[in-house]
C-alpha cells in the first residue's frame, strides 16, 4: 500500500479510548511512517485529537499498544512522549506571552549553571539556534506576547526542535494563521523533514494538505476508513472518504423556498483582527449579505475563518468598525448585548459550557433566565413557561428542578435555544448548533429549526461541517479568512463547492494546487 | 493580521515612541508616587526626613515588606496568601512560649537556647505554608478559601498557646540560658536596625529566585497560564507548594521580629497584616491575576505603604483620615493598573508592527 521506502516509525495498533457516553476512538490502528508528513483528516468529532492526545503522552488509551521502531511503549505523560522523541504542537498555542521567547522554548527544562541559576546565555544560544534553524530567526529575548500569532507557533516548534523531537505532531497548526503566515510555516516543515523529522499534519484544509501530505490517512467516527500515500489521493478522494456515504442529508429534504422580506442586511462590514495575550480572534473583511423573513442561512467556514466572529457581531458582542448594519431597512448600531436584544436577535453561542449554561442552575433557571419580567419571580408561572416551551422542543426531562448539566449534549442545546424562544426572537443565532450532540438528537434539532423557520423565524447558523450545511441551509455563505468566498444556493452546495472554497489558497507554488480553486470569488 | 482591517494608527515612528513613553510612565508609577510623597512629607514636615526619622520609617517598611516578599510570590502564581498576619501571630507566640514557658519533656522543663528556639518557630510556621500549598495545588481548594481557613486555624492556634494571654519578659534568663532575643530586633548594624538589614537580604534572595534561577521562571510561567505550563512540562504543584512556604516563612520572620522588638509576644499580633502585604505588593505592579509584576516593585509597595502611614501621622492626621488616604491610594492604583493594561492592549498592533520591524 505504501511505497516500498517509507518505513514505519511509529505504529498504534487496536487502539480503543472511551469517554463517558461515547467511544472516541473504536479499534483504530494508525501507522505513522519515517521522515513523512503523515496527514490526519477527519470532520470534527472524529477522534483525531484524541488519537493525537494519545501519541503525545496527554491522554492513555484503554485498549490497545503503540510501537515506536517496532517496540512497545508505554506514554503515562508528555514527559514520557518527549523523552521518547515525540513531541506535539498544540491545536490552541500553548504559549505564555508574559515570557520572552527564550523562556518559551526553555519552559520546564530550564539550563542552569551552579546547580541553582539559570544559565541565560546556553538559553538563547540555544533558542536563536533552533529558531535559525527554522530559518526563522528572531530576536529571544522579545516578549512572546509581542510576536504574531504565526511566529507563536514557530517558536512551539522551536521548543520541540531544541528537545530532540523525532516525531512531530502538529494539531490544525494553520487555523488560526493568515497566509503569509501559514507559508512560512510549510517552510519551516519542509525544513524539519529535511532535517528527518517525521511530522503528523492535522488540518481541514484540503489544499495545504495536498501539498504538504506524503501520507493521508482518514478517520471517520473513531475508524480509520482510508490509507492511501500521496500518489494514489485525490481531492474527490479525500473528501468522499471523509462524509462517508451514509449520507444522512437526506433526511429533511428541504425544499426549495423563497423569500421577499429581508429581515437584516450587512453591508461591507468589517470586524479588525485581535491578537491578544490571550485571546485571538479572525479578522472579517468585507461581509455583506441579506437574510430573508423565515429563511435558514448557513455560514460554512474553516475553523479561524471567522464564523465566530459574525456571529458575536451580529449579536451585540463585538462592535462592527466599518460597514452597515440595516434592520428592516433602517441602519442600526449594535453595539451591546442589549441592542441585539432589543432588535429580537439572540445567539446561542459555540461553546455551551462556557459561554451559555449555568451548569450548577436548575433546568428551569436555565432556560427562563434573562426573561423580562416583573421583579418578583412568579414560580408557578415560570415552570409552566418552561415546561410549555420544553414541551415544543421535546426535551425530555422529568424534573425540571435537576440542574442542567445532568442533561445530554443535545437537550443542553436545546434548553438554549428554549431561552431564546422565551424572549421571542426575530432573528435567531447559532453557532455551531450541533457541536457535542449525537446524531438522533441532530437530526432533531435540525428539524426544530426547520419548523421554526416555517414559522417565520429568520435563522442564521455557522457550522464547519458539510454535511450539516447541506442539511439545514436555504443557502449557504463560505466564509474564508474572513471573506465571503462563495455564495451558494440549495442546489449548488455540493461536498466540492463548499469545501474548495472554504479552503484557503496556498500560496507557494506546487505542482499539487488544482485549478479546482480557480472559481472561488475574492473581493 | 490583514492590513486593511488595522485601526487607522499606523503613524510611525513618532507615535510609538510617544507610546512607549506614556507606557514607561505608568510602568513607573510606584517609584514616581514614592519619591513624589517623600518630596511631599519632607515640605511638609521638616522632621520627616531626618537621622532620627528614618530608623523608625526604616523599621514600620521592613515588617510590610518582608510579608510584602513572601506574598510576591504567591500573588505571581495567581493565588493569594491570607493567613500571613496569623503566621506571624504564631511565629511570635510560638518563640514566646518556648523562651518563658519551655518545653516539657521528661519530667523536667528544657529552656532551649535562642537560635534552637527561632529555628522551631520558623520549622512551626512553615508548617502552615506546607498545608496551605498542598491545600490549593493538590487539594484543589481555591486559594483565598485555603489561607481564609488556615487564617483562622494559625489565629487560633496562638491564642491556645497562652490561653490569650501575653508572654512578657522575653529578654530571657541568664540560668536557663536562653538570653539575647531582644538583639533580633533591637540591635542595629553598621547603623541600621537588624530587620532592615533581613530585609535587605530576604530582597536579594528574592529577587535572584526570580530572576536568576528555574523556579523563579516557573512562578511566572504558571502565572502567566497554568494550562501551558503543564504542558510545558512544569511541576505546577510544586512551584505552587513553595511559593506559599516561602510566604509562611517571610510572616514568621515578621512574627520573630515583633515579638523581640516589643519583648513580648501578644496572641493578636499581625491582624490585618496579610492586607497591607496584599497592598504593598499590588502598588508595586504586580498583578492579582498572576504572571506579572516584581519583588522590587513589591519593595516600593511596602515603601509606599510605610511612608503614606508615617508621613500622615506626622503631620498629625486623625486615625481615621488616614484610612480614609489608604484606601484611596490603593483602589487608585489598582485604576492606573487597568489604564496601563488597557493603554497597552490598545496599541499592541502598533508595537507589534514596530517589534517585527526592528526584528527585521
Amino acid at each position: 500500500m505504501s511505497p516500498p521506502d517509507s518505513e514505519v516509525i511509529l505504529e498504534a495498533r487496536g487502539i480503543v479510548r472511551r469517554y463517558p457516553g461515547t467511544v472516541a476512538l473504536k479499534d483504530v490502528t494508525y501507522r505513522v511512517y519515517r521522515n513523512q508528513v503523515n496527514v490526519l483528516i477527519g470532520e470534527n468529532g472524529a477522534g483525531k485529537s484524541t488519537m493525537m492526545r494519545i501519541l503525545a503522552g496527554v491522554e492513555t488509551q484503554d485498549e490497545g499498544e503503540l510501537f515506536l521502531d517496532g517496540s512497545t511503549i508505554r506514554l503515562r505523560s508528555p514527559r514520557d512522549a518527549a523523552s521518547h522523541g515525540i513531541s506535539i504542537v498544540h491545536q490552541e498555542l500553548s504559549v505564555l506571552s508574559n515570557l520572552s521567547l527564550a523562556e518559551n522554548i526553555f519552559a520546564g527544562r530550564e539550563p542552569v549553571k551552579k546547580g541553582i541559576f539559570l544559565d541565560r546565555a546556553t538559553e538563547e544560544r540555544r533558542s536563536a539556534d533552533a529558531l535559525r534553524r527554522l530559518r526563522k530567526p528572531m530576536d529571544v529575548r522579545t516578549l512572546a506576547g509581542f510576536i504574531s500569532l504565526g511566529c507563536r507557533q514557530v517558536v512551539e516548534v522551536a521548543r520541540t526542535l531544541d528537545q530532540g523531537a523525532r516525531i512531530l505532531i502538529l494539531d490544525e497548526p494553520t487555523s488560526a494563521l493568515s497566509n503569509t503566515e501559514a507559508d512560512s510555516l510549510f517552510q519551516v516543515i519542509a525544513e524539519l523533514k529535511r532535517s528527518g523529522v517525521t511530522i503528523i499534519y492535522i488540518s481541514h484544509r484540503l489544499n495545504e494538505l495536498l501539498h504538504l501530505g506524503d501520507q493521508f490517512t482518514v478517520l471517520r467516527s473513531g475508524k480509520v476508513v482510508g490509507e492511501a500515500p500521496r500518489e494514489a489521493v485525490s481531492r474527490q478522494w479525500i473528501i468522499e472518504s471523509m462524509s462517508g456515504r451514509d449520507r444522512t442529508s437526506s433526511v429533511l429534504q428541504p425544499h426549495d423556498r423563497s423569500f421577499s422580506k429581508v429581515m437584516i442586511e450587512l453591508k461591507r462590514v468589517c470586524l479588525p483582527a485581535i491578537c491578544g495575550e490571550q485571546d485571538v480572534q479572525a479578522a472579517i473583511t468585507d461581509v455583506s449579505f441579506r437574510l430573508g423573513g423565515g429563511e435558514i442561512l448557513g455560514i460554512y467556514g474553516l475553523l479561524g475563518a471567522g464564523r465566530t466572529e459574525l456571529m458575536e457581531c451580529l449579536a451585540g458582542k463585538r462592535r462592527v468598525v466599518d460597514g452597515e448594519i440595516l434592520i428592516s431597512g433602517t441602519p442600526v448600531v449594535i453595539g451591546s448585548i442589549n441592542d441585539a436584544e432589543r432588535h429580537g436577535i439572540f445567539l446561542v453561542p459555540e461553546d455551551r459550557q462556557r459561554d451559555g449554561l449555568f451548569p450548577e442552575l436548575s433546568i428551569r433557571e436555565n432556560i427562563t433566565l434573562g426573561v423580562r419580567r416583573r421583579p418578583l419571580i412568579n414560580l408557578k408561572e415560570e415552570t409552566l413557561r418552561a415546561k410549555q416551551i420544553a414541551k415544543e422542543l421535546n426535551i425530555a426531562v422529568s424534573d425540571f428542578e435537576l440542574p442542567v448539566a445532568a442533561l445530554s449534549g443535545g437537550n443542553q442545546q436545546k434548553v438554549l435555544i428554549a431561552r431564546c424562544l422565551l424572549r421571542s426572537p426575530v432573528i435567531l443565532l447559532l453557532d455551531e448548533p450541533t457541536r457535542g450532540v449525537d446524531v438522533g438528537a441532530k437530526a432533531e434539532i435540525y428539524a426544530i429549526l426547520r419548523r421554526l423557520a416555517e414559522g417565520g423565524l429568520s435563522i442564521v447558523f455557522t457550522s464547519s461541517e458539510i454535511e450539516e450545511t447541506q442539511a439545514l441551509a436555504d443557502r449557504a455563505l463560505v466564509l474564508c479568512q474572513g471573506y465571503i468566498a462563495a455564495e451558494l444556493a440549495r442546489g449548488e452546495m455540493t461536498d466540492q463547492a463548499l469545501f474548495s472554497a472554504a479552503s484557503p489558497l496556498v500560496t507557494g507554488s506546487s505542482p499539487y494546487v488544482s485549478g479546482v480553486v480557480s472559481g472561488v470569488a475574492r473581493a | 493580521m490583514t492590513s486593511t482591517t488595522l485601526h487607522p494608527i499606523r503613524s510611525g515612528r513618532a507615535a510609538v515612541s510617544s507610546v512607549r513613553t506614556i507606557l514607561f510612565l505608568l510602568r513607573a508609577r510606584a517609584i514616581l508616587v514614592l519619591i513624589a510623597l517623600i518630596i511631599l512629607f519632607s515640605i511638609l514636615a521638616p522632621t520627616f526626613f531626618s537621622a532620627n526619622n528614618l530608623p523608625i520609617l526604616a523599621k514600620h517598611v521592613a515588617i510590610s515588606a518582608i510579608l510584602a516578599i513572601g506574598m510576591t510570590f504567591v500573588i505571581l502564581t495567581g493565588g493569594i496568601d491570607l493567613s500571613v498576619g496569623s503566621v506571624a501571630g504564631l511565629g511570635g507566640m510560638t518563640i514566646g512560649y518556648l523562651l518563658t514557658q519551655g518545653i516539657r519533656f521528661g519530667g523536667k522543663i528544657h529552656y532551649p537556647p535562642v537560635v534552637l528556639a527561632i529555628v522551631i518557630t520558623l520549622a512551626v510556621c512553615c508548617c502552615v505554608g506546607v498545608v496551605n500549598g498542598w491545600l490549593v495545588s493538590k487539594a484543589g481548594v481555591a486559594p483565598f478559601i485555603a489561607t481564609l481557613g488556615t487564617l483562622y486555624v494559625a489565629r487560633g492556634a496562638a491564642l491556645l498557646i497562652s490561653n490569650g494571654k501575653t508572654f512578657p519578659n522575653l529578654a530571657g534568663i541568664a540560668v536557663r540560658g536562653n538570653t539575647g532575643f531582644p538583639a533580633l530586633g533591637q540591635s542595629l548594624f553598621l547603623g541600621l536596625p537588624l530587620p532592615v538589614w533581613m530585609m535587605l537580604i530576604l530582597f536579594a534572595v528574592a529577587v535572584v529566585i526570580a530572576l536568576r534561577t528555574p523556579l523563579g521562571r516557573q512562578v511566572y510561567a504558571v502565572g502567566g497560564s497554568e494550562r501551558a505550563a503543564r504542558l510545558a512540562g512544569i511541576q505546577v504543584t510544586r512551584v505552587k507548594a513553595f511559593t506559599y512556604l516561602a510566604s509562611s516563612f517571610c510572616a514568621a520572620l515578621v512574627g520573630l521580629i515583633i515579638a523581640s522588638q516589643l519583648e513580648a509576644a501578644h496572641p493578636a499580633t499581625g491582624e490585618s497584616f496579610e492586607l497591607n502585604a496584599i497592598a504593598a505588593v499590588v502598588l508595586g505592579g504586580t498583578s492579582l491575576m498572576g504572571g506579572r509584576g516584581s519583588v522590587a516593585g513589591s519593595l516600593i509597595g511596602a515603601c509606599i505603604i510605610g511612608v503614606l502611614s508615617d508621613g500622615l501621622v506626622m503631620l498629625g492626621i486623625s486615625e481615621f483620615w488616614q484610612m480614609v488616604i489608604k484606601g484611596l491610594v490603593i483602589v487608585f492604583a489598582v485604576a492606573i493598573d487597568q489604564v496601563q493594561s488597557r493603554v497597552q492592549a490598545k496599541f499592541l498592533p502598533l508595537l507589534l508592527a514596530s517589534a517585527t520591524e526592528a526584528g527585521k
